[in-house]
């Protein structure tokens, strides 16, 4: 283990915190913000979200599935947690407020929480070969794209500019090259947590799509228009996790 | 073909089916079940069904991503189709007369358990455990349907016994298209694939379409959320430990 394998394992974070951005790109592109296309955005990041989480459990079930269910739990009971929080704070986010501003926060939490866990799996599976370890960063690297495109798809229907939608979906990767050098350095140490950091991050967002986005999402549009969304997406995600 | 099997099949989805009738039970007793235990069972059967769609689609890709695909397009169209063919739409609007509703929901009820049938035939193909985890989640939305078919049927001058009989009458293509698909499955094996689509896909739009929404509609957003939640995660952790 040498310096250079370091800054590969560094390179790979960085790389794939930086693809996360890229899920803002499309909203360049939308400008109306009416309530059609904010139920049409919730139901984008649901699918995206509920790819992901199921893609999350089935990896984590891979480590240790009692470590992955009580993960899951905790993801839960943080959401609930940070609701009951929030809940008689004036909160701002930039220059939004009230409850769009709550639900970016959380959502920003969230996903920022999970990214110590990807990075711990990116460094864990330099850990077992450069090989395998490129292969997950990519992967994890493409699987952020959507994962911008679902915190974007909360932001920007709220108000956020397209810039803060990419800067933010960064910002929630950060922890990726951060943590996949410790982790791969301490491979052994960091194994065990990782199901428990799967599950966290499944349970949350599964809760948060269900709790939040789904109930918004079928007020604001027609429920074929819902669900054609959200298969869609789901559909895409679990085709992306197949395959790469 | 072993027997047991077909044994199997025959108890699970006429269980299944027979599961509607339990939804007139409490309009027989002149006691209508509260809106919020119907919309969290919604949810308890939504939950199971997404995961079991999450499956099914998982062992289909194993096995043809083409025909997953095409499959799976054909059940959603399918399923969307019927929300337009049985006028849905108006019915989640409320302008639907009383006397209309109870018509409505048999064609809906009817359509939808074709697809049913085809993804419990499909599934105990594939694995007796995964088959008969299905018909549990379906009997479950059965008797949810039941409930709201009652509902509607009561609501406009059936008689609850009649009632509970149509209820089962709209699911009987349940058991027979699983039988038929069991049957015929050694012919059906090129094809399987699209048939793991289709009912992935039909599954997904029926859970999306109907039971999400209804379960929205009648109980609170946070059971809805955990019922939802819990189910669905659970099956797909479940296939790390069974399949």
């Amino acid at each position: 283990m040498n310096a250079h394998e370091i800054l590969v394992v560094l390179g790979y974070g960085v790389l794939s915190a930086v693809a996360t951005g890229l899920g803002a790109l499309p909203f360049l592109f939308l400008r109306t913000l009416d309530p059609r296309m904010l139920a049409v955005a919730n139901s984008i990041a649901s699918g995206l979200m509920l790819g992901a989480s199921f893609g999350l459990l089935r990896e984590g079930a891979h480590f240790g599935t009692p470590q992955t269910v009580v993960g899951a739990a905790l993801g839960v009971a943080f959401i609930l947690l940070g609701e009951k929080v929030l809940e008689d704070r004036e909160v701002s986010f930039g220059e939004l407020s009230g409850a769009g501003a709550k639900r970016i926060l959380l959502l920003l939490a969230v996903m920022t929480l999970h990214s110590f866990s990807e990075g711990v799996a990116v460094g864990v599976a330099f850990g077992g070969g450069a090989t395998l370890g490129t292969l997950i960063a990519l992967a994890i690297a493409v699987h952020n794209i959507p994962e911008g495109l679902a915190i974007s798809a909360v932001m920007r229907p709220q108000g956020s500019s397209v810039l803060a939608c990419a800067g933010w979906s960064i910002f929630s990767s950060l922890p990726q090259p951060l943590m996949a050098v410790p982790a791969f350095l301490f491979v052994e140490a960091f194994r065990p947590v990782l199901p428990y950091g799967l599950g966290f991050a499944a349970g949350a967002m599964v809760f948060m799509v269900f709790l939040e986005l789904l109930p918004e999402a079928y007020r604001n549009t027609s429920r074929s228009a819902v669900a054609l969304w959200v298969s869609v997406t789901l559909g895409a995600m679990i085709l992306l996790q197949r395959f790469l | 073909m072993p027997s047991e099997p077909v044994l199997a099949l025959l108890l699970c989805s006429g269980a299944a089916a027979s599961a509607t009738a339990l939804g007139a039970l409490p309009f027989a007793l002149g006691r209508p079940p509260g809106r919020a235990l119907v919309g969290l069972a919604d949810a308890l059967a939504g939950g199971l069904m997404l995961g079991a769609a999450y499956l099914l689609v998982g062992k289909g890709l194993d096995r043809g991503v083409g025909l997953v695909l095409a499959g799976a397009a054909a059940g959603v169209v399918y399923t969307w189709w019927i929300r337009r063919y049985a006028g849905l739409q108006e019915l989640d609007e409320g302008t639907v007369a009383a006397s209309e509703r109870g018509y409505k929901l048999i064609l809906q009820v009817g359509l939808h358990s074709a697809a049913e049938g085809v993804a419990m035939g499909v599934a105990l193909v594939l694995d007796l455990r995964l088959g008969i985890f299905l018909a549990l989640a379906l009997a479950i939305h059965n008797v949810g349907e039941g409930v709201s078919l009652a509902d509607a049927l009561v609501g406009g001058g059936v008689a609850p016994g009649q009632a509970a009989g149509l209820c089962v009458a709209a699911k009987v293509s349940q058991p027979l298209l699983a039988l038929a698909l069991f049957a015929l499955a050694p012919a059906l094996a090129p094809v399987l694939p699209a048939m793991l689509g289709f009912a992935a896909g039909s599954l997904l739009f029926l859970v999306l379409t109907e039971l999400v929404p209804d379960a929205y509609e009648r109980a609170p957003a946070l059971g809805v959320a955990l019922a939802l939640g819990a189910t669905a995660a659970g099956v797909v952790l479940l296939e790390a430990l069974l399949l």
